[in-house]
């Protein structure tokens, strides 16, 4: 009945020297105890009170007891409040940490720091109501926190005196400055006095109460303008180099930014005439959406996994057009490799069995239709490839080369050297016919594209050979092994490698490809799909370690 | 005894007294009964009766039966009508206190636990204190012992409730027979019944609390009259008199008159002259200012004037004119114009602080540490002007502010307890402290001395306060007292009793006459200085009174307790005037601005609160009936870092002193 339980009053009594306590006569105290103490901690709570403090201290049950003409108990004068610990194994039993304490430490322990002295700091907590910043107040977030959870303020609505939205007041400058920009901008003229302008835009102070207008001024004309393809690009141009400029802080209007950004990227129809090559704007855009994220995906964690969905979106969207679905891969590819692996990757193969009807050129007749399919091909191409090639780099190279080796290392180098520039032609080839398309228009392009299909591959026979190690535990990728096409260099190359690395590459290789055996899988994967229009991605120098 | 004999001897007694014929009906009475030889009343065969009878016993041995007819009162209140339900609800609280009463007083302890926490859930948000203070008693003698359960038990609670209501209460419990309960409210509550409608549940602020049989005296002594005006002839009458150009001349013939009074002390001070000469130029630039301040100020309804009942003491002319100067200087505030506030943070008081106090100009802050100490800094001396204005930093090594080595402070010893508060005089040269070991000091600032040591209460005086003209101060304590005392005497004027539990915090009224004291019980008083009688009772809080302030107009009062409210009183007719909440915690201190347009609260929920008064006294005024519109509301909360807010001050210029411990935040 009593929250003390009888055996307590049993033990106190033990305590203090009555061992023959009948058990009703500790029944019958129980209670009294229990009231005594409640007692003591009503007394006790007036003295913590009157200290204004609103934890209890043994100074306030000393003070209570005190005023119950009862001695206090000695030997709990912390001022601190105690630290109670939780008895294992019960909910709620709590006993104080008392340590044994050996004596002689005690005594030969240096004395303690004095303690330091009371002093009184002043500083101002508001100036004519308002709260200066400074170290010693509260910093600005503690003040809106309460804010938010301020029901009985809200509650008398109608004495609330509502706040007229401040004016903003911009000085005749910077309002003749805004004008000039948006009147270049509007010019639809590339002219040297717009660059001009985009260098001032990314460089200069002080623009920073632009910043709204300006954001306002793009959306308004991107949504207006999506007819007008070099308004858009002067547009994009602005929003690089407002970003770009150091001095303006343009989190907070990133979300009105965002939506015209990412409608250059992916709408279906920008500029309206033919000759206006919004594949460049597309491209652009990607770069500007990829810094974007770059720079305050950190800040705004939610940033890229929106965009990326916006775009994927798009791009799995077969009703989309292909323009649409251009963009959105530059927009992925843009976003870093890691994007593509995970979110073009495993849609690439069920995406090109959409796109080949497209691209066989025989069944259509729309000239500009198969034209923009293999525009978007050749944008996967160069996504996958990108990718594959980055994560081939991350192969370490060989750890510690014997001299030996280093020797015969730098008649390798010599070799890539040549087969490098032919990487990099043949990549220009790659891109050329398309390029060549534009101009040519004729049923021709189609055979010139199969012509780089077919080229490249004559001279890189072999390098499609330096993947056999790789891909050794795929067979069936092995359809074209060596054969005499290869040269002679680099055969005893092959021979060489194969002899001089057997031993020290042997475990690396093993780690390595068991490590990345998912990359060789996707480069085999790449290989089915594209033919060997992949390999000018695989990088030069590892498929030497390869040999 | 035998029936026969009983009735003779009725007869003959009635006969002796000369009730011949009261005595003759009788005698026919019996005869006719012996005739029929019918009992007249039947004890066995009427079944009300023993039902009743047997109700009667069955209830003396059963304690069970309290928990039954409780729980059926309750089930039947929460489902009766909704427009009586509050009303009916009520009288739970009385009906649930006493039944637990009851059956610690018959000694079923263990019942009367059970019933306690079993229907404790119902009364928790309003009564909690009450509850918790109850909860402790286990046996009959504590009954006698607590004051609160003798009080209660004694007193019948005053309940206000509908006809309609009534009745049907009346019909259930004769209904349902539960002559149990219908003892215990037949014992201990008071109806007072009213025709018309219920009452709407919001406005029954004494329903709150259960004060006991004062009520009554409190209903009665609210009807007395006081006189909250002003003083005639203050300092705020004569600036506002002087505010025009006439000033000059009047301050003049002033200065003359105190100068033909005190001719010794005006030889002494020759270069007097010359500074008033100055001063009076200062005055008139200070003019502009003061007629706007005057012209602001006559819109308002004058407050009236009253003669004091104390012997004031006589101010020097130089203090009149500094305080002049100030309040000709005085920044207007109002919900617009908020005012600047300058904080002083105590730092490294290792959880020693119990009180700070801060001089009326600013300048001067005390700390009544527990270790019996007291601290008090010059903020002028550690590069800090009276205004407030931040001038460098704290430079400990300058000789001319550290007079006790390395201390920027003078320390006051003397006390044998914790400090529990501290007091400066107007002029700042005096500190009075109260501690735990039952006295009051008074130190001077100027000899950093122990002056006097005042000796009256028998336990920890929890509040000394100054008058507002110096001289007398207010202390109250653990003894259930609070005491007026002069500067000059060891004993105290007047002792004040009739608070039911300590005394925590007293305040003076601007115009002396009255001071006001909040109390553990619950409820604010106010005493008549010059009679030691209890003028007015303010019931409303739920807990504990922690802080008091006076609108400078005296007409209005505010206090602030342990919950985090604070409420604002109109003294003439004792009524609440609106609750402010926003405070999550102890309202430790509150100050009117000196033109009593803002109310400044500072709480241990480390911030500081300022609100709006103007508004809400004036739609009062304006429109009794609106009363859900007018309340006060929170202008703008000042967060510390973790500082709790232990003393506020506005000086006479409208600058608000704030002062507080830093307390690190728990690890």
């Amino acid at each position: 009945m009593s929250i003390v339980p009888k055996e307590t009053v049993e033990v106190i009594a033990q305590s203090i020297g009555i061992t023959n306590l009948l058990p009703e006569a500790a029944l019958m105290l129980a209670p009294d105890v229990e009231y005594r103490v409640r007692e003591i901690m009503q007394e006790a709570i007036k003295c913590m009170r009157h200290s204004k403090r609103t934890t209890l201290t043994a100074s306030d049950v000393d003070g209570a007891l005190n005023l119950r003409n009862v001695e206090p108990i000695y030997g709990f004068a912390s001022g601190a409040p105690f630290r109670f610990r939780k008895a294992i194994g019960h909910r709620d039993l709590f006993y104080t940490d008392d340590r044994e304490v050996d004596f002689k430490e005690v005594i030969e322990a240096p004395l303690p720091k004095a303690p330091l002295d009371t002093e009184i700091v002043c500083h101002w907590l508001a100036i004519e109501g308002v709260q200066p910043a400074i170290p010693e107040n509260a910093p600005l977030e503690v003040i809106r926190a309460p804010a938010e959870n301020k029901p009985h303020e809200q509650k008398d609505g109608p004495l609330i005196d509502i706040r007229l939205p401040v004016k903003h007041v911009l000085s005749r400058e910077l309002q003749l400055y805004f004008q000039k920009i948006a009147e270049l901008a509007m010019s639809k003229s590339n002219s040297a006095l717009f660059k001009e302008a985009l260098v001032s835009l990314a460089s200069d102070s002080g623009l920073h109460p632009l910043v709204p207008y300006f954001t306002n001024f793009i959306a308004d004309e991107v949504s207006r303008g999506l007819n007008d393809f070099q308004l858009l690009f002067n547009l994009m141009h602005t929003v690089r180099s407002i970003l770009q400029n150091p001095h303006i802080h343009i989190e907070p209007y990133l979300h009105q930014l965002m939506p015209s950004v990412v409608t250059c990227l992916v709408s279906r129809k920008l500029g309206n005439r033919f000759a206006d090559n919004h594949w460049e704007l597309r491209d652009f855009t990607a770069n500007l959406v990829a810094l974007i994220c770059k720079r305050y995906g950190t800040v705004y964690i939610t940033l890229q996994s929106r965009l990326t969905k916006t775009l994927i979106n798009a791009l799995l969207d077969p009703k989309k057009a292909l323009t649409q679905h251009y963009g959105a891969i530059q927009g992925l590819a843009a976003l870093g490799h890691n994007v593509v692996r995970l979110l073009i990757v495993p849609n690439l193969e069920p995406y090109l069995r959409l796109l080949e009807p497209e691209l066989a050129a025989e069944k259509q007749k729309n000239q500009a239709k198969s034209y923009e399919a293999w525009r978007v091909y050749g944008a996967l191409l160069r996504a996958t490839g990108l990718c594959i090639h980055d994560r081939l780099k991350i192969f370490p190279l060989s750890p510690s080369p014997s001299p030996s080796f280093l020797h015969k290392g730098k008649g390798k180098i010599i070799n890539t050297e040549p087969q490098k520039r032919k990487l990099s032609v043949d990549s220009s080839e790659n891109r050329s016919p398309q390029k060549r398309l534009i101009t040519k228009d004729g049923p021709d392009g189609v055979q010139s594209q199969d012509h780089t299909g077919v080229a490249p591959m004559q001279v890189d026979n072999p390098v499609e050979n330096d993947n056999q190690p790789q891909n050794s535990a795929q067979p069936s990728s092995s359809e074209q092994t060596s054969d005499a096409n290869e040269s002679e260099s680099r055969n005893g190359m092959v021979k060489e490698s194969g002899r001089g690395r057997a031993i020290t590459m042997k475990a690396i290789l093993d780690q390595i490809w068991k490590d990345d055996l998912d990359s060789g899988r996707l480069l085999v994967k790449l290989h089915e799909l594209y033919g060997d229009k992949i390999l000018p991605f695989i990088p030069s120098t590892e498929m030497s370690v390869f040999l | 005894m035998d029936p026969e004999q009983i009735n003779e001897f009725v007869v003959g007694y009635l006969k002796k007294k000369g009730f011949s014929s009261a005595a003759k009906d009788l005698e026919d009475f019996h005869h006719q009964n012996n005739g029929s030889s019918l009992s007249p009343i039947d004890y066995h065969n009427d079944p009300e009766l023993t039902k009743l009878i047997r109700s009667f016993s069955q209830q003396e041995d059963d304690p069970t039966r309290y928990r039954e007819c409780y729980s059926k009162l309750r089930s039947w209140a929460y489902n009766s009508l909704d427009l009586y339900k509050h009303e009916l609800l009520r009288v739970m609280y009385p009906v649930f206190i006493h039944c637990y009463m009851d059956l610690v007083g018959k000694g079923h302890t263990q019942e009367a636990r059970a019933f306690f926490n079993s229907f404790r859930k119902d009364h928790e948000m309003v009564h909690l204190r009450d509850l918790q203070k109850l909860e402790g008693v286990l046996a009959p003698s504590h009954l006698e012992e607590m004051e609160f359960a003798r009080s209660l038990r004694k007193s019948k609670v005053n309940i206000k409730i509908c006809q309609y209501s009534y009745d049907l209460l009346l019909q259930y419990l004769h209904r349902t027979e539960s002559t149990l309960m219908l003892g215990i409210i037949n014992e201990h509550i008071n109806f007072q019944v009213y025709s018309g409608q219920p009452t709407s549940s919001s406005d029954d602020i004494e329903a709150v609390t259960i004060v006991g049989s004062f009520q009554d005296t409190a209903n009665h002594i609210n009807q007395k009259e006081i006189q909250w005006g002003l003083l005639e002839d203050s300092l705020e009458d004569r600036l506002e008199k002087t505010g025009g150009l006439l000033s000059d001349s009047e301050k003049g013939q002033g200065e003359s008159k105190d100068d033909a009074d005190d001719s010794k002390k005006r030889s002494t001070e020759t270069g007097k002259q010359g500074s008033s000469i100055k001063k009076l130029k200062k005055d008139k630039a200070g003019n502009a200012t003061a007629k706007v301040a005057r012209l602001e100020t006559s819109t308002v309804p004058p407050t009236p004037r009253v003669k004091p009942e104390l012997a004031l003491p006589v101010m020097s002319t130089d203090v009149e004119q500094s305080i002049l100067e100030d309040l000709r200087n005085r920044v207007q505030l109002s919900s617009v114009a908020m005012p600047s506030v300058s904080f002083y943070t105590f730092v490294n008081t290792h959880n020693g602080l119990n009180c700070a106090s801060i001089s009326h100009d600013g300048s001067l802050v005390a700390g009544g540490f527990s270790d019996s100490s007291i601290k008090v800094w010059d903020m002028a001396k550690i590069g800090q002007t009276g205004s407030g204005a931040l001038q460098g930093e704290n430079d400990t090594n300058d000789p001319t502010i550290a007079p006790n080595g390395r201390r920027n402070y003078t320390l006051l010893l003397g006390h044998s307890g914790p400090v529990y508060s501290a007091t400066f005089s107007p002029p700042g040269d005096f500190v009075l402290s109260s501690s735990a070991d039952t006295t009051i000091r008074l130190w001077s600032t100027q000899l950093n001395a122990n002056l006097v040591c005042y000796k009256g209460h028998n336990y920890p005086v929890w509040d000394v306060q100054f008058s507002p003209f110096g001289h007398y101060f207010a202390s109250c304590s653990h003894d259930r007292t609070a005491r007026i005392w002069s500067m000059d005497r060891i004993q105290p004027l007047r002792i004040m009793a009739g608070h039911l539990s300590d005394v925590d915090c007293v305040q003076w009224h601007p115009n002396c006459n009255y001071i006001a004291t909040g109390s553990s019980d619950k409820t604010v008083r106010l005493w008549d200085v010059q009679t030691g009688e209890c003028v007015r009772i303010f019931i409303g809080h739920r807990s504990m009174v922690l802080s008091l302030a006076m609108s400078p107009d005296g007409r209005y009062m505010s206090s602030g307790d342990e919950d985090g409210t604070i409420m604002m009183w109109d003294l003439s007719t004792a009524r609440c005037i609106t609750p402010l909440m926003g405070h999550n915690s102890c309202v430790w201190s509150l100050a009117y601005s000196g033109e009593g347009s803002l109310l400044a609260s500072g709480s241990a929920d480390c911030t500081v609160k300022l609100w709006d008064v103007t508004s809400s006294t004036k739609s009062t005024k304006a429109e009794e009936k609106n009363v859900s519109s007018n309340r006060l509301r929170s202008l703008r909360t000042f967060p510390t870092k973790s500082t709790p807010v232990h003393a506020l001050r506005f000086s006479r210029r409208n600058l608000l002193f704030a002062a507080g411990a830093i307390s690190k935040p728990a690890s």
